[in-house]
C-alpha cells in the first residue's frame, strides 16, 4: 500500500490531493477549509484533511510532491527584475521579501506543518504537473498534451507527447510571452480581478463582436507556425507588482473599465468593453488552435489533453474541438494551479516511483473527491442550532426537491463529498428551473448578489444533451466537468442560455453522481425536461461552501427558498440565538 | 459625549480618519469588511468545533451577524469610494479585492481561533473584543452624525455587538457561578495580554517590513542596478516555440528544488 500526497500553492488556488496505490482518493482546494477564495497559502488544512480521510499519519506517506521548482521560479523573478531595472523597484522589494521570508522555505514548511521527513519531499515542475494532471487523469493511453497558463518557473506554454513511457516534453514557450498573463492583463483592463475575473471576461465576450481583434493582435502576436509572442510595451506584469497593463494599452483601446462599475452592453461604453472582451477571447482561441496545430503536426495523435488555467476557458475549448486538428479533448476538473497538486502526485506515482499505467486507462470518474458529512452529523447540527427542518426519507429527496424546483423555488443543494475544482457539479450547488426566464436576474440579484450579465449553466441528464445542445464531437468528456460551451438548440431553457445563444453545459452521468442524476430524472418526469440551472453554492467573493455550517450560513444570508442538506429540508426562518 | 483621557488618542485618530483624510474612510470601511468577515469565519469555526450544543446556536447567530456586517462595510466602502477620486477609489477597491488581506495582517492561521484558545478563553476573547468594538463603533457613529447612512450602519452594528457582549458575559458569569472565578479572571487577563502582545507584534512586524524594504531598496540600487547593465547588454532571448531542454531521469530531478 502506497500513499502519495501532491501539494500546490503559494501563488493562488492551493490544494492537496492524495493517491492510494495510484488512485485519487481525496482532493480538495485549501479555500474550502480556510474560506479564503483562491487561498494562496500552503494547503495545510486540505493536506491534513486528506490524511484524516484516508485514516493515515504523515509518516505513512511514501512521498509528498510539491508541484513546482521554487528555486527556478525565484531565479526567473530575479532575472526579470534585473532586466527591468529601475522600474521593477517596487516589485523587487515585495517579491524578494516574500520569497526570502516564505516561499523559498516551502520544503521546511511542509516538513514542519505536516510532520513529513524531509527526504520524502519531492518536487515536480509546474507545467509537468499540469501535463500529468491532464494525461494521467484521462482515459487516453496516448495523447498530445498542451499546457497553457500564466507562468510556471519559466515556461508559459508547454507541449508534450504522452504515452506508456510517460510524458515526453517536446517544446515550450517562455516568460514573458504568455497567453494566460495577457488574458489576465485584459481582465484587469476590463475592471475584473486578476486570477479571479478571467471567466467574467469570457462571459462578457458573449455581448460583443471581435471588433478590436487587430488591436489585440498587436499585443499578442500570433505567428503562422502556432508560436506567439507579446509586445511588452502594452503589459507590465513582468516588472510591476500592482498592475498588469500599461498606459499604452489604454491609448490603443481607450480608457479601462473601473473595477466595480456597472456593465451595460446597451451603452456605447459597455459595448466597447464587450467588443474588447470578444476580441481577447477570439485571439486567445486562435492562439490555442495554432498551438494545437503545431502539436498535431509533431505527434500525429488523435487525442489532446489540455491543462493550465487557460484550459478552464470553456468557450476556447469548443473552438479547439471545432477548428483544431484533434478528434478528442480532455481537461480534468481542476485544470488551474489547484490541479498541479494532482499532477505532481500522479507524475511521482508513475514516473518517479515507476508504476506503469493500466493498458486501458480509466478516466477520473467523479468530481466528488472532497469531504462529506453523514445525515447523523447534519441532524445533530440542525437540532443544536435550533433551525427548523424536516427530515426526509433519503429515497424521497430527489422527488421532494424536484417538486420544489418545478414550483419555481430556488434550492441550495448540499449532498455527498464536495467537488474537486472550481465548478459546482451537483454536490454543492444552487439549483433552479431553467425554463423560467426571470431566474437569471433573480438569482444574480437576490441570491448570489453578483453582476447581472453573468450566465448560469445547465446540468442535463446524460443521454439527453443532444436534445438541447449542439455538443461538438470529441467534447463529451469536457461536458462532464462543465468545461465546454455549446450552442443551445431550444428556446425552452431561457435561464441558462447566454446572450449569444450558448450555454456552458454539464452532462451528468449516473456513475458520476447518482443522486443528482436521480434528481434530473425526477425533474424530467415532472416537467418533460431533465435539465436544471446549476450554479455554485456560494455568495459573490466567497469560496463554494464545504461544510453544513457554511451551507447554512450561506443559505440564511441569501434569498434561497429551501436547502436540501443531506436528507434534511430547511426553509428560511429566523435563527434563534 | 464625554471622553475619557485614556480614549483621547482613539478619538484623535478616528477624527482624523473619518473627518479629515480624503478617501481614508472608504479604505477603512474596506478593512473593516475583511475584519468582520474574518470574525464571521472564526465564529463559524467555533460553531463547528464547540462541544456545547447550547453555545453552538449562539456562535452561529453571532457568525451571521459578523458576515452581515462585512457586507454592510463592503457596500458602504463601495459607496464612499465611488464618490472619491480615481486614486482614492483604487485604494479602497484594492483592499476590497485583496483576498489575502487578513493573512497579510497576520490574522487567521491554519488553526482556528477556537482551537487555539479553548472554550473559556474564546468566550473571554469574544467579550473583550466585542466590548471594544462596540465602543469604537459608538464613537464612529457619533463622529459621523452628518453622514446619516454611515452613522446608521455603525449604530446597527453596535446594537448587534451589544448582544454579543451580553451572551459572552453571561457565559463567563456562568463559569464564575460554577466556581471558576479564578479561571475566568485569568482568561480575560490572558486575552487582554494577548491583545497588547499582538499590537506589539504588529508594530514590530511593520517596523521590520519597513527596514527590510529599506535594505532591499538599497540592494536593488547598489547590486541589481549594475547587474542590469550586464543584462541589457544581452538581448532578450528569441521567443517562439523552443525545443524542450534535455532532462535528467525523473527520480533524480524530483529531489531538487531547482
Amino acid at each position: 500500500m502506497s500513499y502519495v500526497l501532491g501539494l500546490s500553492g503559494l501563488y493562488h488556488d492551493s490544494a492537496a490531493v492524495l493517491l492510494h496505490d495510484g488512485k485519487v482518493v481525496a482532493a480538495a482546494g485549501e479555500e474550502r477549509f480556510s474560506r479564503v477564495k483562491h487561498d494562496a497559502g500552503l494547503p495545510v488544512l486540505a493536506a491534513r484533511w486528506c490524511l484524516q480521510h484516508a485514516g493515515i499519519a504523515a509518516g505513512d506517506l511514501t512521498c509528498v510532491v510539491w508541484y513546482e521548482k521554487p528555486l527556478r521560479k525565484f531565479e526567473r523573478i530575479l532575472v526579470t527584475q534585473v532586466a527591468q531595472f529601475p522600474r521593477s523597484a517596487r516589485a523587487f522589494r515585495r517579491s524578494t521579501f516574500n520569497w526570502l521570508t516564505d516561499k523559498l522555505w516551502v520544503k521546511s514548511s511542509i516538513v514542519t506543518e505536516l510532520g513529513v521527513p524531509p527526504e520524502k519531499v519531492l518536487f515536480s515542475d509546474h507545467h509537468q504537473s499540469h501535463a500529468a494532471s491532464a494525461f494521467y487523469a484521462s482515459p487516453f493511453s496516448e495523447a498530445a498534451v498542451l499546457t497553457v497558463d500564466g507562468v510556471g518557473e519559466w515556461a508559459t506554454t508547454s507541449l508534450y507527447r504522452a504515452g506508456p513511457g510517460g510524458l515526453e516534453p517536446l517544446a515550450e514557450i517562455l516568460f514573458p510571452d504568455s497567453i494566460g498573463l495577457v488574458y489576465s492583463a485584459f481582465t484587469a483592463y476590463l475592471g475584473f480581478q486578476v486570477n479571479d475575473g478571467e471567466y467574467k471576461v469570457m462571459g462578457m465576450a458573449a455581448y460583443g463582436q471581435p471588433r478590436y481583434e487587430a488591436e489585440v493582435r498587436r499585443v499578442l502576436r500570433l505567428q503562422a507556425d502556432g508560436a506567439y509572442d507579446v509586445d511588452l510595451d502594452y503589459v507590465s506584469y513582468h516588472w510591476s507588482a500592482e498592475d498588469s497593463f500599461t498606459p499604452a494599452l489604454a491609448r490603443l483601446l481607450g480608457p479601462p473599465r473601473f473595477p466595480g462599475a456597472p456593465f451595460d452592453p446597451t451603452t456605447p461604453e459597455g459595448q466597447r468593453y464587450a467588443d474588447i472582451a470578444a476580441s481577447v477571447q477570439k485571439v486567445t482561441e486562435d492562439a490555442l488552435v495554432g498551438l494545437a496545430g503545431w502539436l498535431h503536426a509533431r505527434t500525429g495523435l488523435e487525442n489532446l489533453c489540455l491543462a493550465g488555467g487557460v484550459a478552464l476557458n470553456s468557450v476556447a475549448n469548443r473552438q479547439l474541438l471545432l477548428r483544431g486538428p484533434f478528434a478528442r479533448l480532455y481537461v480534468q476538473p481542476a485544470a488551474g494551479d489547484a490541479g498541479g497538486a494532482m499532477g505532481a502526485a500522479l507524475w511521482a506515482w508513475h514516473e518517479v516511483l515507476g508504476n506503469p499505467r493500466a493498458a486501458e486507462p480509466v478516466a477520473l470518474s467523479t468530481p466528488g473527491l472532497g469531504q462529506a458529512w453523514s445525515d447523523d452529523a447534519i441532524g445533530a447540527l440542525l437540532a443544536d442550532l435550533r433551525v427548523k427542518h424536516e427530515a426526509i426519507d433519503p429515497e424521497q429527496v430527489p422527488e421532494r426537491a424536484a417538486a420544489d424546483l418545478a414550483e419555481g423555488k430556488v434550492l441550495g443543494w448540499f449532498q455527498g463529498r464536495f467537488e474537486w475544482g472550481p465548478r459546482a457539479l451537483g454536490h454543492r450547488s444552487i439549483l433552479a428551473d431553467p425554463r423560467r426566464a426571470d431566474m437569471t436576474d433573480r438569482i444574480n440579484a437576490k441570491i448570489k448578489f453578483r453582476e447581472a450579465f453573468r450566465p448560469f449553466a445547465p446540468s442535463v441528464r446524460a443521454g439527453d444533451e443532444a436534445r438541447y445542445f449542439d455538443v461538438p464531437p470529441g467534447g463529451e468528456l469536457l461536458a462532464e466537468w462543465m468545461l465546454l460551451v455549446a450552442p443551445v438548440r431550444t428556446a425552452e431553457l431561457p435561464a441558462t442560455t447566454h446572450a449569444d445563444g450558448t450555454a456552458r453545459l454539464h452532462v451528468v452521468r449516473f456513475e458520476a453522481n447518482p443522486l443528482f442524476h436521480s434528481l434530473l430524472d425526477t425533474f424530467g418526469d415532472a416537467t418533460g425536461h431533465p435539465v436544471l440551472l446549476n450554479t455554485s453554492f456560494n455568495l459573490k467573493g466567497e469560496p463554494i461552501v464545504a461544510s453544513p455550517v457554511q451551507a447554512l450560513a450561506t443559505f440564511f444570508r441569501s434569498g434561497l427558498d429551501a436547502l436540501y442538506l443531506g436528507s434534511f429540508r430547511v426553509e428560511q426562518s429566523q435563527v434563534e440565538g | 459625549m464625554s471622553v475619557r483621557a485614556a480614549d483621547l488618542p482613539l478619538h484623535a485618530v478616528s477624527w482624523l480618519v473619518w473627518k479629515i483624510l480624503p478617501g481614508r474612510a472608504a479604505t477603512k470601511m474596506a478593512e473593516f469588511s475583511h475584519t468582520e468577515a474574518g470574525s464571521g469565519l472564526d465564529m463559524l469555526a467555533a460553531t463547528e468545533e464547540t462541544p456545547r450544543p447550547e453555545l453552538r446556536a449562539r456562535y452561529f447567530r453571532h457568525a451571521l451577524d459578523e458576515l452581515r456586517h462585512a457586507r454592510l462595510f463592503r457596500e458602504r466602502a463601495g459607496a464612499l469610494a465611488s464618490a472619491r477620486s480615481p486614486q482614492g477609489r483604487s485604494r479602497a477597491q484594492a483592499v476590497l479585492e485583496d483576498g489575502g488581506y487578513l493573512a497579510s495582517q497576520g490574522i487567521r492561521g491554519s488553526e482556528s481561533l477556537f482551537r487555539q484558545l479553548g472554550e473559556l478563553e474564546f468566550l473571554a476573547f469574544v467579550w473583550v473584543h466585542e466590548k471594544r468594538g462596540a465602543e469604537q463603533f459608538d464613537l464612529y457613529a457619533s463622529l459621523l452624525r452628518d453622514d446619516a447612512s454611515t452613522a446608521a450602519m455603525f449604530a446597527e452594528i453596535a446594537r448587534d455587538e451589544r448582544f454579543h457582549i451580553a451572551y459572552s458575559r453571561a457565559e463567563l458569569d456562568r463559569y464564575t457561578k460554577a466556581g471558576a472565578t479564578h479561571d475566568v479572571r485569568w482568561a480575560v487577563l490572558r486575552v487582554r495580554g494577548r491583545r497588547a502582545w499582538q499590537g506589539w507584534l504588529r508594530l514590530t512586524r511593520d517596523l521590520g517590513n519597513a527596514m527590510a524594504g529599506l535594505w532591499l531598496g538599497l540592494l536593488y540600487l547598489l547590486v541589481i542596478g549594475p547587474f542590469s547593465l550586464v543584462a541589457r547588454a544581452t538581448e532578450r532571448p528569441v521567443g517562439g516555440i523552443l525545443a524542450a531542454p534535455p532532462r535528467a531521469p525523473a527520480a533524480e530531478r524530483a529531489r531538487g528544488m531547482a
